[in-house]
């Protein structure tokens, strides 16, 4: 699994053109999409929003990014992303993306 | 009453020193067919990730865009206009073998979308959130002189009164090779080819801080009305022509022979050298020639014959003019400011 979650976050970095970014600057963990906020020390507990990464923003990543990740999706593992709604649970993290690449993976 | 239209600004990115006029002591000289563009540090200018989906052509028409309304401080231009040859050439040819390779089911979105002759102008309006006039003229060689006409129609009618002008054009590899093969470019004696980002922004107002006056554009297909045109745009009190000579000798058997005839004892002026061939070349032309008049000095290397070139004389007016392949014709009078 280490070794899929490496290669796809080169392959992101390389798809998406992600200049200055290190396959180790992204965190496995943490939302691709979006600008999610890490948790501030100094939050009230009923401000922290329980979905939020611990330590790490996102990779902040948009719509066109999306499709970008779909046609990478289909090109190098055969996998078909036909529902948005499963598009936007499987790119939850690159975590989350190598294991459902795993699991679906037809090449 | 006709408004006057004005050059405040303008930048470039070319096979010159970026964004300056550097070229003026310090020309950049090249003897290899075909160069790219110097490129500036965009690190400098934009934010980490900002241009990672920009192709090459719109980061360059971006950052002169930026730089010319920086120095202008018209941040919201009335009308974007861009002239571009080819568009975003490099994007098309990625999207065009992706076609070919993967088939129509893969193929890149960032491709699709930035492969298109006017995703440069919009992309300017889109960043300087400017919702006016924004229009794209791709007309080969004459594509620069259709979007400068277009401006300095609407601004001499009063319907504008700022657009930012642009020409901008990328030379792939590939394409190089194909114009080659066709017998356009890479030809014995003909200058490399090059690569124009040119931005220009233009106003109808303080001529105390502009660089020249637009006096006329004209532009015509086939054989020129040379005595309408000597009227119309005074030939006799032109200080200099500047030409598209470009070393290829049926190019500038053109030019030789009509400036003969029509200016002589006109100094010819060219730049083709120093910035190359391009589809919107002619915008250097307009960039060499408004930054002469504004500095009232035109370098040695600019005059096509070195024993014509003058100095300690007042330039008042610059001809600009541009034949490409002896079809299409502009004729651009710059002319220095009241100041």
């Amino acid at each position: 699994m280490d070794e899929l979650i490496l290669k796809l976050k080169q392959e992101i970095i390389e798809v998406l053109n992600l200049e200055e970014v290190k396959p180790e600057d992204i965190d496995e963990n943490a939302p691709l999409f979006g600008s999610v906020k890490p948790i501030d020390a100094n939050q009230e507990p009923e401000e922290i929003d329980e979905n939020a990464p611990l330590f790490s923003k996102g990779l902040g990543l948009d719509s066109i990014d999306a499709l970008e990740l779909i046609v990478l999706m289909e090109k190098n593992y055969g996998i078909k992303l036909k529902d948005p709604a499963k598009g936007k649970e499987i790119f939850k993290s690159v975590k989350v993306l190598a294991q459902y690449v795993e699991a679906n993976r037809t090449k | 009453m006709a408004s006057n239209v004005y050059i405040k600004a303008v930048k470039q990115i070319s096979a010159q020193q970026p964004l300056c006029e550097e070229w003026l002591e310090h020309p950049i000289t090249y003897t290899e067919p075909y160069i790219g563009s110097v490129e500036p540090d965009y690190k400098l200018f934009f934010a980490p990730n900002e241009a990672r989906r920009l192709g090459k052509i719109l980061r360059r028409a971006l950052l002169v865009s930026r730089q010319t309304m920086k120095e202008t401080d018209i941040h919201n231009p009335e009308a974007i206009i861009t002239g571009t040859g080819l568009g975003c050439i490099e994007n098309t040819e990625f999207f065009l073998k992706d076609l070919v390779n993967e088939g129509e089911e893969l193929l890149k979105p960032t491709y699709f979308m930035q492969s298109t002759h006017n995703t440069i102008s919009s992309l300017i309006a889109i960043d300087a959130k400017c919702n006016g006039y924004n229009t794209t003229y791709s007309n080969k060689g004459i594509s620069f002189e259709c979007a400068l006409l277009d401006a300095f129609l609407q601004m001499n009618g009063g319907k504008l009164h700022s657009a930012l002008v642009g020409a901008y054009d990328e030379m792939t590899p590939d394409y190089f090779t194909l114009l080659k093969r066709a017998g356009y470019l890479g030809k014995e004696g003909l200058c490399f080819a090059g690569e124009t980002s040119v931005g220009m922004m233009l106003v109808d107002n303080s001529p105390q801080t502009a660089l020249c006056r637009v006096e006329n554009v004209e532009i015509c297909y086939g054989k020129p009305d040379w005595e309408y045109l000597k009227q119309c745009l005074n030939f006799e009190s032109v200080d200099a022509v500047m030409t598209g000579l470009n070393g290829e000798a049926a190019n500038d058997g053109i030019y030789n022979r009509e400036c003969a005839k029509w200016f002589p004892q006109k100094p010819l002026l060219h730049y083709k050298h120093l910035f190359g061939e391009s589809y919107t070349s002619p915008a250097f032309a307009v960039y060499a020639s408004a930054i002469c008049l504004s500095r009232q000095y035109i370098p040695q290397h600019l005059f096509a014959k070195p024993e014509t070139a003058f100095k300690d004389r007042e330039i008042k007016r610059i001809l600009c003019y541009n034949s490409f392949e002896n079809r299409n014709h502009s004729f651009i009078i710059l002319s220095i400011c009241g100041r």
